[in-house]
């Protein structure tokens, strides 16, 4: 044995552990890992979430006057026409983008998977948007529905049509936002999607080209059912991401004309942030919160269901 | 080519060119915006308050970012932005790192409780929490700072359930094979296990950093001032004055400034952010 | 080198008693092996010795040193895991000096191992790889690399072999062999295969149900089995059992009259057995030899034919509805559905009471 291995022996008898598998052993120390973050977890996500169940039954402001109104804020938010037009609002853009990024991302899913290189390009061109950021989506959006000397005005004037003022129209706002969503985020679906495609079992397809399933009875009878789980997945985080728009309304339009393009969200910003209306803010961020987690909870069930089809 | 298209394995005549035909005539639609942006940052303001159809003809210029180089906020927004993104990635890569280790390879008392509480909190949409936090941030006077920007990104648990996940897919043989080599416990953590999460580092940090430098509403509330602007913030700022003081071609310079970097580095790492952004939606 | 003595260990998780009450003692130098099915304790066992899970009761002593109390890394133990737990960041190289490292040895010194043992497991060209590059009978030849340069007093193998495909298997099997030809420490090798308990050990302990049926030789184990359970786990096919009646023999020995009528004469002697009537007969197929029909101690069909090249099992179906295996030659004749005689060869018959403790002849059969 080398004077090496002595070393090695003399460590042993040196520090005795009483324990061997300590990892299996309860103890406090461990939380030692833990703490960093569940103190910035308590802080920062747990305690104001209580501490505004808490103020939204308050009348608070900005100057620190609180007084304890009990329910009054959530039933005046039940009266507030302009609160109830941000939640139509709300409904009516996630009507607007939901769908058709669910099935124009399940549709360049299906053209795009496929191993060629320009598949490849296509798909990092559908993606690109994603990256950017809100301010930058919007001016660009902007400056394609301004109506004198944007992109979509000179195409109406080129074909001899009146330029139309989209984000002026209370008809047209909301739309148009929803446009400018579906163009920035039609990334996430369509690569979900492709995930998904991808995890179908090649056996399938051969199964069913053995079965002289065509080309569309294949997509009916084996892709579709194969994938609905992620159909599913999809329509629900595409909820929950849309219900929080925000930085689109309120660069684009302000919530305008006339409330016309208003959602929840910024509703509750302005209350919160530009009249200070803290309680009554917050009680509106009850509500959507409210929402969120039931959608939160629905898709934690899907995803939960593991079977793939 | 794919066996998993949904055509089979054999023949690909009109039908397969038409779909790429209508794919393609899509993707130019979708580059359509950038490539009007980048045409108005090559004109004057001048030429362009006459006819922006002029970005079709020449003359272009680069006076718009010869502007910004020489007077502009962008570069301290974008230093910013470097400083809150990079400052924010890395505090989640070690509080995640260190608390998933914790939750899923020692015991302590409450574990099981304590992560399914932080499991509840990918629940919690950061409108219903940033009035408070606000508040709170006032009361700390952390307003205006960079730890203000980065904190509140440090706090979402989607890094922890990852790392979480991440960990508990290794096999304890391979903790079980330290512990015989005489790898005290912190040494198993950062020598042995640590270096085997990389893939999941790479995705957390990315995700993070994304959106770290695309966050809006934080920054624009928590540092008001225009020197703690990030770009994403600033940026927006310029929109208020749109097309006025500053100048269609002036405004359109500055967002191509922050976007094609965004492009540039999105093009290199396509793989690890697609990964990064699908992985932390389902 | 030590050897190695285990006292009465126990291990429960929370209600359930995963082993009980064992006790063993390893020589120095010794190849020991670990027979049993899957949940029977053996892995737990191991991992007891190896420090992974804590003993409730009971001692582990490695030479005079007292090791159930010490850390893992402290007993001078090495493993080589079933998945082979090699670090997939570092280099062969570099998993091998991983635990030399943590204990501060020498660079020369840990250099000096490292080359020796790479040169030992022809693994030199690999040094610099990463487990990712390299093949999985490569992966395995750095696991016990890994063991070999700690110069442990014990090796631990965790069902090493299991992950490898027939022909690496019967390979590494060999090199296996060779390695403890060449260390002085003692080794532990758990299984549940017993082709390679049979070819590895010096001794065999066949555990089942969280106990130890029976520690012996692999002879002594497949010509005496101590219980019903190792008689019926050693050795493929599976030892024929049958209820039997017994009666007095010649010479003091017994007869024992299977359920079809047929006496067959054993050596095992009257006086060795307990009082009890119930017991089984338990005997192999290569003592049952095919013949014709009327030649046989007894007479059925054959249900069933393997053709194993060597030699031919043919189950036969008895008068009484029970199913023997037996055996004929290589180039047997027999087909499905043939009526065929079968001769017991009683000198290697076993007895099993009513506690499935073995009685055996008394003269080593067998060998």
């Amino acid at each position: 044995m080398s004077a090496a291995a002595g070393q090695l022996s003399d460590l042993g008898q040196a520090r005795v552990q009483p324990a061997c598998a300590g990892a299996h052993q309860s103890r406090w120390s461990h939380l030692l890992y833990v703490a960093p973050y569940l103190f910035l977890y308590v802080t920062l996500l747990v305690y104001p979430l209580f501490a505004g169940f808490w103020l939204s039954l308050h009348k608070a402001d900005l100057f620190g006057g609180r007084r304890f109104v009990g329910l009054e804020n959530f039933s005046r938010l039940l009266q507030d026409q302009v609160f109830l037009g941000a939640v139509g609002n709300t409904f009516y853009f996630i009507l607007l983008t939901v769908p058709a990024l669910a099935i124009i991302g399940l549709g360049l899913a299906l053209a795009l998977n496929r191993q060629t290189r320009t598949a490849a390009i296509l798909r990092g061109v559908f993606f690109s948007s994603s990256v950017l950021s809100v301010t930058i989506v919007t001016l660009l959006w902007k400056v394609v529905f301004a109506p004198e000397g944007g992109f979509l005005a000179n195409v109406l004037e080129a074909f001899g049509r009146q330029p139309v003022a989209f984000l002026n129209d209370a008809d047209l706002a909301l739309p148009a936002i929803a446009i400018t969503t579906i163009w920035w985020c039609i990334g996430l679906p369509m690569m979900l999607f492709l995930a998904a495609l991808q995890q179908v079992p090649r056996e399938l397809y051969e199964a069913a080209a053995l079965d002289n399933a065509g080309r569309w009875k294949t997509l009916w009878s084996v892709t579709l059912p194969s994938i609905r789980r992620t159909f599913a997945l999809v329509l629900i985080i595409e909820v929950v991401l849309q219900f929080q728009l925000f930085g689109q309304a309120y660069l684009m339009t302000q919530g305008g004309p006339n409330n016309a393009s208003r959602p929840m969200v910024l509703f509750l910003f302005e209350v919160g942030f530009t009249r200070w209306d803290v309680g009554y803010a917050v009680a509106a961020g009850q509500i959507l919160f409210a929402f969120i987690a039931m959608a939160a909870f629905a898709q934690y069930l899907i995803a939960r269901r593991k079977e793939a089809f | 080519m794919s066996a998993q298209f949904a055509s089979g394995t054999v023949g690909r005549g009109f039908g397969d060119r038409l779909i790429l035909g209508a794919t393609i005539a899509l993707a130019i639609v979708m580059i359509m915006p950038m490539l009007w942006a980048v045409g108005l940052s090559l004109k004057t303001n001048q030429a362009l308050l006459i006819d922006t159809n002029s970005v079709l003809r020449a003359p272009w210029t680069l006076t718009n970012y010869y502007d910004i180089l020489i007077g502009s906020g962008v570069f301290r927004w974008l230093l910013n932005s470097i400083i809150v993104s990079f400052g924010m990635s890395l505090g989640v890569l070690v509080l995640a790192s260190l608390a998933g280790y914790g939750f899923a390879r020692l015991d302590f008392p409450g574990r099981n409780v304590i992560f399914v509480l932080v499991l509840f909190g990918l629940a919690i949409p950061e409108q219903a929490v940033i009035l408070v936090r606000h508040q709170l941030f006032s009361d700390l006077d952390l307003h205006n700072t960079y730890a203000g920007l980065m904190l509140p990104g440090m706090s979402a648990p989607f890094g922890v359930f990852l790392m979480t996940q991440y960990f508990k897919a290794i096999p304890t043989e391979i903790d079980e094979a330290a512990m015989l080599d005489n790898a005290s416990r912190f040494k198993i953590f950062w020598r042995v296990l640590l270096p085997m999460t990389l893939p999941a580092q790479a995705t957390l940090g990315i995700f993070t950093f994304l959106h770290a430098w695309n966050d809006y509403w934080w920054p624009m509330v928590s540092g008001t001032n225009p020197q703690m602007y990030t770009l994403t913030v600033g940026i927006a700022s310029t929109q208020q004055n749109f097309a006025e003081s500053a100048g269609l071609g002036y405004l359109m310079a500055q967002a191509v400034f922050a976007f094609v970097p965004v492009l540039i580095v999105y093009m290199f790492f396509q793989k690890y952010i697609v990964r990064a952004v699908s992985g932390a939606a389902t | 080198m030590p050897g190695i003595e285990l006292k009465n260990l126990i291990k429960t998780f929370g209600a359930a008693t995963v082993i009980d009450n064992v006790s063993l003692s390893i020589r120095p130098h010794e190849f020991m092996v670990f027979l049993g099915p899957s949940g029977c304790g053996k892995s737990t066992l191991l991992r007891m010795i190896a420090g992974l899970e804590s003993v409730d009761a009971g001692e582990i002593w490695i030479g005079d040193r007292r090791v159930d109390q010490l850390a893992p890394g402290e007993r001078r133990v090495a493993m080589v895991f079933q998945h082979y737990a090699l670090y997939p960041h570092m280099t062969v190289r570099e998993n091998m000096s991983f635990g030399l490292r943590n204990v501060r040895m020498p660079t020369a010194e840990i250099d000096k191992r490292v080359a020796a043992a790479a040169r030992m497991l022809e693994i030199e060209h690999l040094l610099e790889r990463k487990p990712g590059q390299i093949s999985g009978g490569q992966r395995q030849r750095v696991a016990i690399g890994r063991a070999i340069v700690k110069e442990p007093h014990l090796f631990l193998f965790d069902e090493p072999l299991s992950n490898l495909d027939a022909a690496l298997r019967v390979r590494t099997r060999i090199e296996i062999a060779q390695l403890h030809q060449r260390v002085e420490a003692a080794m532990i090798f758990v299984t549940h295969d017993q082709v390679e308990a049979m070819t590895l050990a010096h001794r065999i302990v066949v555990m089942n149900n969280r106990k130890i049926e029976q520690i012996g030789t692999p002879m002594e184990i497949y010509s005496r089995p101590a219980t019903a359970f190792v008689a019926g786990f050693v050795g493929t096919p599976a030892m024929n059992f049958a209820p039997v009646e017994l009666t007095d023999g010649p010479n003091g020995f017994v007869s024992a009259r299977l359920p079809d009528g047929v006496t067959i004469p054993t050596r095992i002697e009257q006086a060795s057995l307990p009082g009890s009537k119930a017991f089984k007969l338990g005997i192999r197929a290569e003592s049952l030899r095919i013949c014709g029909a009327e030649q046989g101690d007894t007479a059925g069909v054959a249900q069933f034919v393997e053709r194993l090249g060597d030699r031919t099992l043919v189950y036969v179906r008895l008068s009484d509805g029970t199913t023997v295996v037996a055996e004929d030659a290589g180039t047997s004749r027999v087909a499905l559905n043939d009526s065929v005689g079968v001769k017991f060869d009683g000198a290697c018959a076993h007895l099993f009471d009513d506690q499935d403790r073995g009685h055996h002849a008394v003269a080593d059969v067998g060998s």
